[in-house]
């Protein structure tokens, strides 16, 4: 069956065609069951597109991701301030480390939405010194610390694997996990076919201005 | 019914194929609700039957999994094509010879995976806990007869277009083999690692995605416009509904590995399909709800229409919490708890069981040619069904939620055991009343069958007035 793209929006198919399926349409019986032709109801289509940016919108990596452990290289400096190792409690010494630090920590960390990130991972005195000497080692090791995740109370190589770097070592692969990878650009592909092809789908039908007279 | 096993198959009366898959899966449903009592109980009551490891739960919960899943749900949707199929293609069903015996194979397959579950061989793998050789008999005596059966019958229909509800069968029963085979393929192969735990959830999403969600709302299409006597509103929706159940919800299987180091462009593939399983969760409801137009007194009224509905109102929370539980913001809080088994539950007890009972009620009326025996009973397991799965899927919410921050938070494992104990109570009872309930149904099918008004050639069971 060829499409016919006089009036694309309208029917895919000829007149001819058309009429040869509404006659089918009307004059079938499926069981006792018979079918209308309604189109999509307006609302309905609103819907299903607030679906499709809510699909996008919601799972950005950057939703209920691990903290990667660039975003405490400030902190774990500050410990060290004199300033900090003055006071005794753990409480008052965080704060003071949030507030002294507070727009500095965008001068290390490339991702956008450190302070985001910041306020969803929340630390203690104890979580930092915990962590204050796997951050270190890496810092003198020369690694970049955004590549690593603080998982509890580890600081690990973060698992996700992305493009290779300029070396082209295949060991070496990107570590930081952007808010747009390529997983949402095969779904936009894929998303986009679905909607072209089901439109085809549809549009081979009578159009929906047609609706069938059922005679039982 | 046996006698017709080795009958010429024109000898066979139409329909009996039908009638071994209904009450095949109502005793099924039956002994899986039991199960399920049994287990929930043991959550319960920690001190309920100890001692015997073959009561143990290790040892019972995948056999009330299997029991549901493959006994009840899987044979509804064999009774349901058994009719269903041969009656949109105003014809007969290919060979009821073939599916009696396909039938009767389920059974005798099912039962032999069931005790094989039961004394501990299983692969380990959950919702494909059956031993490779179970996995291959499933495909061989089961699910490829079923297939042969409804598209011959499609092929051989004497109506030029096939209406929606065979569409999805026909796909669903030829897509579950391919489920089949490809999900198990760890055991076959023995793969291990990450390739082990993408198929094995591939598979588990598969068998909901591309066979229990798809068939279950294939009997909606037919149910609400055969007993409302409305037209399907939209053959159009129906399109939309199909193709992208086929696309969006195929593809989504690494969203339950959320934590797992499967590739991150992966994941995010799958979390964006996730969220899209509304799409046919939307053209379905709004095409089912559009149909009861003019109707809606018979969602009071009428016993299919009851269950046909309340299922298709469930897809609207299934779905809300199917899509948007797996994103990676939602899914770090609830992975792992008793959420999970909620929302398992609200798609299997819920959605899926609701559409299929009332196939199950209308299929056995109209080829027994029997009014329900009991309106009452029939009400009765409606609310009892009802509010059984209300109370469990609530409590398990509940529970989940508590898990959830106890996991979260840190809080000792003890703390949020004793936490969440006044829900596993409330679990027990909600599952107890389903399974009572099933009691009672099994009880007036039967009597349908032996006692029930006959209903003449023509008329639906619902058009006749009660006599006693």
């Amino acid at each position: 069956m060829a499409l016919n793209f006089d009036k694309p929006l309208y029917s895919l198919s000829t007149p001819v065609e058309n009429k040869a399926d509404q006659a089918t349409w009307e004059g079938e019986s499926l069981g006792g069951i018979t079918e209308d032709n309604n189109r999509l109801p307006i609302p309905v289509v609103w819907l299903l597109l607030l679906t499709v940016l809510t699909a996008f919108a919601i799972t950005f990596p950057l939703w209920g991701q691990r903290p990667n452990a660039g975003l405490y290289v400030d902190y774990v400096k500050a410990m060290n301030t004199p300033e900090i190792m003055a006071i005794q409690d753990d409480k008052a010494a965080m704060a003071k480390i949030i507030d002294i630090t507070k727009g500095e920590i965008s001068k290390h960390v490339t991702r956008m939405d450190y302070e985001g990130l910041l306020a969803r991972h929340p630390l203690s005195m104890d979580d930092l010194r915990i962590i204050k000497p796997q951050i270190e080692a890496l810092m003198s090791a020369g690694k970049d610390p955004e590549e690593y995740n603080v998982v509890g109370d580890l600081v690990v190589l973060a698992n996700f694997e992305g493009n290779l770097k300029a070396d082209g070592k295949i060991e070496n692969r990107e570590r930081k996990q952007p808010w747009w990878d390529k997983g949402y650009t095969i779904d936009i592909f894929y998303v986009i076919m679905f909607f072209i092809g089901v439109t085809i789908v549809i549009k081979c039908l009578p159009p929906s201005t047609w609706q069938p007279k059922h005679h039982h | 019914m046996l006698k017709y096993l080795f009958a010429k198959n024109e000898d066979i009366p139409a329909g009996s194929a039908a009638v071994f898959w209904g009450f095949s899966a109502i005793v099924w449903f039956v002994i899986g609700t039991g199960l399920g009592s049994f287990n929930a109980a043991k959550l319960a009551f920690p001190d309920f039957v100890t001692g015997n490891e073959f009561f143990a739960f290790g040892h019972m919960r995948q056999v009330h999994v299997h029991a549901v899943i493959f006994g009840w749900i899987s044979m509804a949707f064999g009774m349901a094509m058994m009719y269903i199929t041969p009656a949109l293609g105003n014809t007969k069903l290919w060979s009821e010879k073939l599916g009696l015996w396909n039938a009767l194979m389920w059974n005798i397959g099912l039962s032999l995976g069931l005790v094989l579950l039961w004394a501990g061989v299983s692969s380990g793998r959950e919702y494909s806990d059956f031993p490779w050789p179970i996995d291959l008999y499933i495909v061989v005596f089961m699910a490829v007869p079923l297939c042969i059966n409804v598209w011959m019958t499609v092929i051989n229909r004497r109506t030029q277009g096939i209406y929606t509800t065979n569409w999805f069968f026909a796909s669903a029963v030829f897509m579950v083999s391919i489920v089949f085979l490809t999900g198990n393929l760890p055991e076959f192969f023995h793969l291990t690692g990450l390739t082990e735990a993408y198929l094995t959830w591939w598979f588990a999403h598969n068998v909901l995605g591309l066979w229990i969600t798809p068939v279950a709302a294939a009997i909606a299409y037919y149910t609400i416009p055969k007993v409302t006597g409305n037209p399907l509103y939209s053959h159009r929706i129906g399109h939309l509904h199909f193709w992208s159940v086929v696309v969006f919800y195929s593809t989504p299987a690494a969203h339950h590995l959320m934590s797992a180091p499967l590739p991150e462009w992966l994941k995010s593939f799958a979390s964006v399909e996730g969220v899209l399983i509304l799409v046919p969760a939307i053209a379905f409801v709004s095409n089912i709800l559009l149909t009861m137009s003019g109707k809606w007194y018979m969602f009071v009224e009428n016993l299919e229409v009851r269950f046909t509905i309340t299922g298709v109102l469930m897809a609207i929370p299934l779905n809300m919490q199917g899509g948007f539980q797996q994103t990676r913001a939602i899914n770090w809080y609830i992975h792992g708890t008793g959420w999970i088994v909620a929302h398992a539950h609200l798609a299997l007890l819920g959605f899926s069981t609701f559409l299929e009972a009332a196939a199950v009620y209308l299929g056995l009326q109209m080829i027994l040619k029997r009014k329900l025996y009991s309106l009452t009973l029939g009400n009765m397991h409606f609310w009892m069904l009802l509010i059984g799965f209300t109370t469990y899927w609530v409590s398990m919410t509940i529970a989940g939620l508590i898990q959830g921050a106890g996991k979260i938070y840190e809080v000792p494992y003890i703390d949020v055991v004793i936490a969440e104990h006044p829900y596993m109570i409330a679990r027990w009872l909600g599952g107890t009343m389903v399974f009572v309930g099933n009691v009672l149904w099994l009880y007036n099918m039967w009597m349908t069958a032996r006692q029930g008004t006959v209903v003449p050639e023509g008329r639906m069971p619902h058009e006749l007035a009660y006599e006693r």
